[in-house]
């Protein structure tokens, strides 16, 4: 390599280059100085200056003044780098094993080998141009995000018979594998017996977030053996994993899904050939409001847990179930809290995509000690801003709710939006899921309210729960104060497709600024993070008239970014 | 006492450049360079050389042994 190649990758790789029309200016040093203090104002940020090329990385990461800057580097940043390590050892048998046990993993799994280490970029996309309060409560939801996903492939790697010579690990036989989608408060009676952990969330859903080259592999797997590629990309990734021998064999037993639509019913036979064990399928009804529906569901849930006593000889526990569901209930009644602040006033202080990844998140999961943790931590942090009266996000021109399922590969869209746009994306559909509250006072209340839960996953409901449900959109957009819908428009989602001309026709009648965002959920080569941004542009010039707020993002490709 | 200053200042030293490292690495998005541009093909090449088990040769009709009618009524 040449002295000049070298020159020009340093360029490539570290320099920012002055914008034009700062170029000939003469050197404020009183402005250089404030501006290292306290960071530059929102409007001469130009962070589309700091990526590298297409990459999505940064030439260098974003000076946010001293204070911010100093918070992101060691309470973000080291803070989480070091509490991976400890959740490596907590989350594995509590030995130095559990370290040797990740190291296969990693040399043995895709999705955890070319996905999960580039974790703390997927904190830079979330937070970036993010300061204050607004950037510590966000970063306390992506660092409880990150410690769950730690449990769950810990615990499948310490478990996993693949990556120990095929013999079985003692903890094999206490873990219950179960789809995403599967909440994880229906094995709260067996939780001191049993480690319930999903099959998919981690080496498929949560995988996307992070690092959204990896899915790829998956879905053109399930496409190579014949299977159509037309269904929701995320029923292909799902079984892919299969196909590409890419999953642990981590539990002797599994309850699957309907999840959310028919492309998903076949995940669940495929499941059911590829993994050649005991199986239990949990539906989620299509359509729950007749009575009827409410039995069979609850019917369903009860044949659940006799399914899990007689393969695993453990019994029911009530007292387990209900110390985990005063417990979840816990979690609820502070989502309702921040719900609240979120409609009511300008102080809320997480981010959309925070909010939206966290409340599905912790919601599918269930109890777990950390969201606890986490919730105190933004507890705190909300109480200031509401008492103190502090606008975490000042910039906002737009209050956006977001509806139907978001894209998975660029769920940090939002983040984006407000630095661009000043769209600040309060609410969205998925967390506005699983809103249950769990009665824990008779057997019959408590489930009643499982049986409601289960209607209320992900993807349910609100998508494809009939249009009474979906059309719900109006009354939540007043309900949290929203001048403006994003509608994802999942491209291979027939279900939701089949209701995009209502939509159409009720903002139409409604007068409301709604924009489209086409999208295949994991799939990012479909539509483009960069073609989704433009769409957004176009709308915000031509129907909106307004002018961005920097100008260095309207405009910038990052197809090569994780 | 003069050597537990000494030590104390050592051991400070050390930590303040090594803390100056790590804020280095931040800053310049030095661990984001490293996954991107070496780990990342790295861990590509072997993944996409890796030996797998064929699933699709699983009959499928197996699954019969195991899973008993009742959990597959419709009620």
């Amino acid at each position: 390599m040449k002295l000049n190649d070298i020159k020009a990758k340093y360029r490539e790789l570290f320099v920012v280059e002055k914008a034009p029309e700062d170029k000939n200016k003469p050197k404020d040093v009183k402005k250089a100085v404030k501006d290292f203090w306290y960071g530059k104002p929102h409007e001469e940020r130009r962070l589309g200056d700091l990526y590298v090329g297409d990459t999505g990385l940064y030439k260098h990461r974003e000076w946010r003044g001293v204070k911010d800057t100093m918070y992101y580097f060691n309470m973000v940043w080291l803070y989480n780098y070091a509490h991976m390590v400890t959740d490596i050892m907590k989350y594995g048998d509590g030995t130095p094993k559990s370290v040797v046990d990740f190291a296969k993993g990693v040399m043995r799994y895709r999705w955890m080998g070319q996905t999960y280490l580039t974790v703390m970029h997927w904190f830079d996309r979330g937070m970036e141009g993010m300061r204050g309060e607004a950037m510590r409560a966000s970063a306390w939801h992506y660092r409880g995000m990150v410690s769950e996903s730690i449990r769950q492939f810990q615990r499948m790697f310490v478990s996993d018979k693949k990556i120990h010579g095929g013999k079985e690990p003692e903890t094999w036989k206490k873990n219950i594998a179960h789809n995403e989608t599967v909440g994880g408060s229906f094995f709260y009676p067996f939780m001191d017996e049993l480690e319930e952990v999903p099959l998919e969330m981690i080496p498929y859903f949560v995988s996307v977030h992070v690092n959204s080259h990896t899915v790829l592999n998956y879905i053109d797997a399930a496409q190579s053996i014949g299977l159509p590629s037309d269904p929701c990309p995320m029923c292909q990734a799902e079984y892919g994993l299969f196909v590409l021998d890419d999953y642990p064999d981590f539990a002797p037993a599994m309850v699957t899904s309907n999840e959310a639509c028919d492309g998903s019913v076949a995940t669940s036979v495929l499941q059911d050939w590829f993994l050649n064990r005991p199986l239990y399928a949990l539906p989620q009804p299509m359509r729950y409001d007749d009575p009827l529906v409410q039995k069979h569901c609850q019917k369903e849930i009860e044949n659940c847990w006799k399914f899990i006593e007689e393969q695993y000889g453990i019994k029911f526990d009530w007292d387990q179930y209900v110390k985990h569901a005063e417990a979840y209930n816990k979690l609820t009644e502070f989502e309702w809290e921040k719900w609240d602040v979120a409609a009511n006033t300008p102080y809320y202080p997480i981010s959309g995509v925070a909010q939206a990844l966290y409340r599905i998140y912790y919601s599918q999961v269930g109890d777990r000690p950390i969201w606890h943790e986490m919730d105190e931590h933004v507890k705190r942090i909300m109480n200031k801003t509401v008492k103190n009266k502090i606008e975490t996000f000042p910039k906002t021109r737009h209050r956006a709710i977001a509806w139907s399922c978001a894209p998975l590969y660029y769920s940090h869209w939002c983040t984006w939006a407000y630095n661009c746009w000043g769209i600040n994306c309060v609410i969205n559909m998925d967390s506005l899921m699983f809103d249950q509250y769990l009665r824990t006072d008779t057997y019959e209340h408590a489930l009643e309210d499982l049986a409601w839960m289960n209607e209320k996953a992900p993807m349910r409901a609100m998508a494809v729960g009939g249009h009474e449900h979906i059309l719900s959109l109006f009354d939540y957009m007043e309900r949290f104060n929203c001048d403006m819908v994003i509608m994802y428009d999942q491209l291979q989602c027939k279900g939701m497709q089949g209701i995009h001309g209502v939509f159409e026709d009720e903002f139409r009648k409604r007068d409301i600024h709604a924009i489209w965002i086409p999208h295949a959920l994991p799939e990012k080569r479909t539509v483009s993070r960069k073609e989704i941004r433009q769409i957004i542009n176009d709308y915000m010039t031509t129907v909106m008239h307004e002018e961005p707020l920097d100008p260095t993002l309207v405009d910038f490709d990052d197809d090569k970014s994780w | 006492m003069k050597s537990i200053w000494k030590l104390l200042g050592k051991f400070l030293g050390f930590t303040a450049v090594v803390y100056g490292i790590l804020f280095a690495v931040f800053y310049w998005d030095l661990d984001g360079k490293f996954m991107y541009y070496i780990w990342e093909p790295m861990m590509i090449k072997r993944f996409d050389n890796m030996k797998r088990a064929d699933n699709t040769s699983i009959p499928y009709l197996q699954k019969d042994k195991v899973a008993p009618d009742e959990y597959t009524q419709i009620l």
